[in-house]
């Protein structure tokens, strides 16, 4: 009886993420292209870091893969810039391709240093 | 050079630690229970759950958790259960 | 001196490799001595860990930056207390924290118990000294704490954002919840192992289970706190795939604690306790796995290194373990009673851990969404916030009724009448409020108000609950201290009470504005009326600080002062400012200094209402559980007399 409760439990989590449409995509810059919709993209900022994030125009820098050689993706954000943002940090950011540079409005940055156990911002 | 004293102390320390009840002769008894205590034993548990339960409901009834009628129609049978509890212990410890 | 530390590490290897060999033939073989030197090579283990971590302490303290470790992690200017913390600030450090918890709480839990039986306690042993001896390895061998270097002018230092009292306290009281969890179930293992599947192994352990409970419960609120006025985003849980590490086990136990005492009661449940214990053991390692290895992208993720591979081996090795265990003796756990009523105490009981484990299952099939879909769709997907909250909701508010109607139900057989008549005052009192508070205009959110309304009568029945038996007894320091576990209960749920009204309030009923100022500018949220007033600045011995001075009016009044630090490394970290009104039920009036543009700032103003409750309701939680916990000392006697009894 339990085993049959935890199993249908189970089907409806399965079911729900799988159709409801919750979930979004995990990138990079090297796998980016082509993804519509809204993701989640993850990299190494790259300079030079201009705009402002509060203008109509957004903060614009460049995202490449945190790992290995990979084309520059360019980044338009509009939002609050989280603490730890700048040249050469990781940072996670979610929004959508337009055209070729990617909009978001959503930043997380991690910190760079080996250990961490630093809690970091959300944007 | 501590270090090293300090190191090699540990060691002893640990080994001697190790090796003491070798020494010591407290016997191979490992305490363990035989089937008889086993039975006991679920016999000491029954009792000790009857009993529980029993004092649990007392305890419900004079806090007024559970009202009289409800009460009257519970306390019966896990009176019951208790004797039966009880009894078989006494049968199981004057056995001996 | 680093050759001491790695010695003494050595040696800890050695003796819980010992502990678990020797263990296991002196158990099997029934030769006491053998088994008694297990134990003693457990104890000594503690030992020599223990001198390990003080030669590391030594040196973090001392600034001896020959140890690559303290180098990298601390620096001369860090005070003793921070250096202190940066113990278990990085991966070598925190292991070693673990093993020593580890090895301390192994030692402390079989010298405690050698008047219990000693052949369950020579099988606890072996179980807890092969845990202890991977992680020794994994110190050994693949994460040391002493590796040297020349030594390096200064250190790397420890991130500012770091320097604060949560650091020195939230891990160390996590570390005490997770490996505390591994007791219990070296003590199930052990009654699986010996044959001996009765409760004493549950009695035995009913104490430790509660205290790693209890750690781990309050070492998460106050990470949550941490969160909330030290990163500053305005939330205090972002199921973030670290945070959840700990919730899954903290839920697994929470069911666990329930579930025993129908175990004790009525012998039932049995094989579900073997399997939640394990489930609690297993989270606990699966989620220190997770945040060392680094397979999910997270805020809080170490760095990936070969160490999440042993990790996962060793989950599997264990998961595989216990669920071998539990086959081989399913005869023997088999219940002897079965339930008699969906309407019943024990039905609750069950209730409450299908939502427990329900809910514990949905954090973790988010946590591991990412892998899979990876593993089998070859693109990683994330699940977001909304998923959360939906089955929150629907396992949580569930769960948070049945507080309430549990302790009021009878066991064995309920009746629907009973059952009213009892919950007539909770009943009347939360529809009342259910209604004030929808007239109030909580109505704008149907969970909240859900959430409100249930609170209200889990609640009244707690009060009742302790009225009444202040009557019957006459003082509620006796009653109090009569009936510990039952009393400390209820503590604890209205903790859990205490959190859910919190939570509601501050996520359900929560105001949120951005705007740009200029100083003398207002902006107005939820009936208050934020003016920025100035900009101070300030520069303090590692970083150049701006503060906002804003005043508040309307709905409540004060001043806030919220703004930015720029650290001489570079970096800058937000200071939020936080007004709490206490008159208003622990409201804050939290801002977050956004950006400065010339001498106008975006601040972003978050209204979140009785969001104090939860940090009272950790307190609360905290002081439930110390009572539930307390030692019995009728209660050890029993144990005693119990067994001599038995032995005739």
């Amino acid at each position: 009886m339990v085993a049959l409760a935890v199993a249908s439990v189970l089907a409806v989590f399965l079911i729900y993420t799988a159709l409801g449409g919750n979930s979004i995509a995990l990138l990079q810059p090297s796998n980016l292209a082509g993804h519509a919709g809204t993701v989640s993209l993850t990299g190494k900022v790259r300079g030079p870091v201009t705009g402002d994030a509060k203008s109509g125009s957004g903060l614009r820098f460049a995202l490449r893969d945190i790992q290995g050689q990979s084309p520059l993706v360019p980044i338009v954000y509009r939002g609050s810039v989280p603490d730890l943002f700048k040249a050469g940090r990781d940072v996670n950011l979610t929004g959508h391709l337009e055209g070729s540079s990617f909009v978001a409005s959503q930043m997380t940055t991690k910190c760079p240093s080996k250990y961490t156990s630093t809690p970091n911002n959300k944007a | 050079m501590t270090a090293l004293v300090l190191g090699a102390l540990l060691a002893a320390a640990a080994v001697a630690l190790v090796a003491l009840p070798f020494f010591l002769g407290r016997g191979e008894d490992l305490d363990a229970f035989g089937a008889a205590e086993e039975r006991r034993l679920e016999l000491i548990d029954e009792r000790d759950r009857a009993l529980a339960a029993l004092k649990e409901l007392e305890f419900d009834h004079r806090v007024g958790k559970i009202d009289d009628v409800d009460y009257r129609a519970l306390v019966g049978p896990l009176r019951r259960a208790a004797a039966e509890a009880l009894q078989a212990l006494d049968a199981d410890t004057t056995q001996e | 001196m680093a050759d001491l530390g790695r010695a003494a590490l050595v040696v800890s290897l050695g003796l819980a490799v010992y502990a678990a060999c020797a263990g296991t033939y002196g158990a099997l073989e029934k030769r006491g001595r053998l088994v008694d030197s297990a134990r003693n090579a457990l104890i000594a283990c503690f030992f020599s860990t223990a001198i390990a971590a003080i030669v590391l302490a030594l040196a973090l303290v001392h600034h001896d930056f020959s140890f690559v470790y303290v180098a990298s992690h601390t620096s001369r200017d860090l005070s003793t207390v921070y250096a202190l913390s940066a113990f278990w600030g990085g991966q070598e450090g925190s292991l070693l924290l673990w093993l020593l918890v580890l090895t301390g709480y192994g030692a402390l839990a079989v010298v405690l118990n050698r008047r219990l039986l000693r052949d369950l306690i020579a099988w606890v042993v072996p179980v807890v000294g092969a845990i202890s001896a991977f992680f020794a390895f994994v110190l050994v061998a693949v994460s040391s704490p002493f590796q040297t270097q020349v030594p390096a002018v200064d250190g790397a230092g420890l991130t500012p954002s770091l320097q604060n009292p949560y650091m020195v306290a939230h891990p160390p009281m996590l570390y005490l919840g997770y490996v505390g969890l591994t007791i219990p179930f070296a003590f199930a293992a052990a009654s699986m192992l010996s044959g001996h599947t009765d409760e004493r192994w549950i009695v035995a352990t009913r104490r430790w289970t509660l205290a790693a409970w209890m750690f781990l419960g309050f070492g998460q609120i106050l990470g949550s706190h941490w969160a909330y006025v030290e990163v500053g985003w305005g939330g205090f849980y972002a199921w973030d795939p670290v945070e959840n590490a700990a919730l899954m086990p903290w839920l697994a136990a929470t069911a666990f604690l329930h579930s025993v005492m129908i175990q004790e009661r009525k012998g039932m449940l049995r094989v579900w306790n073997m399997i939640l214990v394990a489930l609690a053991f297993e989270l606990a390692i699966f989620g220190d796995f997770l945040t060392r290895s680094g397979v999910i992208n997270s805020i809080h993720s170490f760095a990936k290194s070969s160490i999440g591979a042993w990790f996962l081996g060793f989950v599997i090795v264990t998961t595989l373990f216990s669920l071998v265990l539990i086959l081989w003796r399913l005869p023997l756990l088999r219940a002897r009673t079965k339930l008699e009523s969906a309407l019943s105490r024990e039905a609750a009981f069950l209730y409450n851990n299908l939502l427990l484990v329900a809910l514990c299952l949905t954090v973790l099939w988010g946590v591991i969404f990412p892998i899979l879909t990876e593993l089998f769709l070859g693109q990683s997907r994330t699940i977001g916030r909304p998923y959360y909250d939906f089955f929150l909701r629907i396992f949580g508010l569930p769960l948070l009724l049945l507080m309430g109607i549990g302790p009021l139900i009878a066991w064995r057989r309920a009746s629907v009448r009973a059952l009213v008549k009892t919950l007539r005052w909770p009943i009347a009192v939360a529809l009342v409020a259910g209604a004030a508070l929808i007239a109030a205009g909580a109505g704008s959110s149907r969970p909240g108000v859900i959430a409100y309304t249930f609170s209200a009568f889990v609640m009244t029945t707690i009060v009742v609950e302790f009225v009444r038996g202040t009557r019957a007894t006459g003082s509620v320091f006796q009653l109090i201290a009569r009936n510990r576990r039952r009393y400390g209960g209820y503590i604890v749920h209205a903790s859990i009470v205490l959190l859910a009204i919190g939570i509601a309030g501050a996520s359900a009923f929560q105001t949120t504005r951005e705007q740009k100022l200029a100083i003398g500018q207002s902006m107005t949220v939820a009936g208050h009326t934020v003016t920025f007033r100035g900009l101070e600045h300030e520069r303090s011995g590692v970083a150049n600080e701006t503060r906002a001075v804003l005043t508040l009016s309307g709905q409540t009044s004060g001043t806030i002062r919220s703004g930015v630090n720029q650290y001489f490394t570079g970096d800058t970290s937000r200071e939020v400012g936080i007004h709490t009104d206490w008159l208003r039920g622990g409201e804050d009036t939290y801002v977050i200094f956004d950006q400065q543009q010339g001498k106008d700032v975006y601040f972003k103003v978050l209204i979140k209402p009785l969001v104090n409750l939860i940090w009272i309701a950790g307190f609360v939680f905290l002081a439930g559980s110390l009572v539930a916990l307390w030692p019995d000392a009728r209660e050890q006697r029993r144990l005693v007399a119990r067994l001599a009894l038995a032995r005739g």
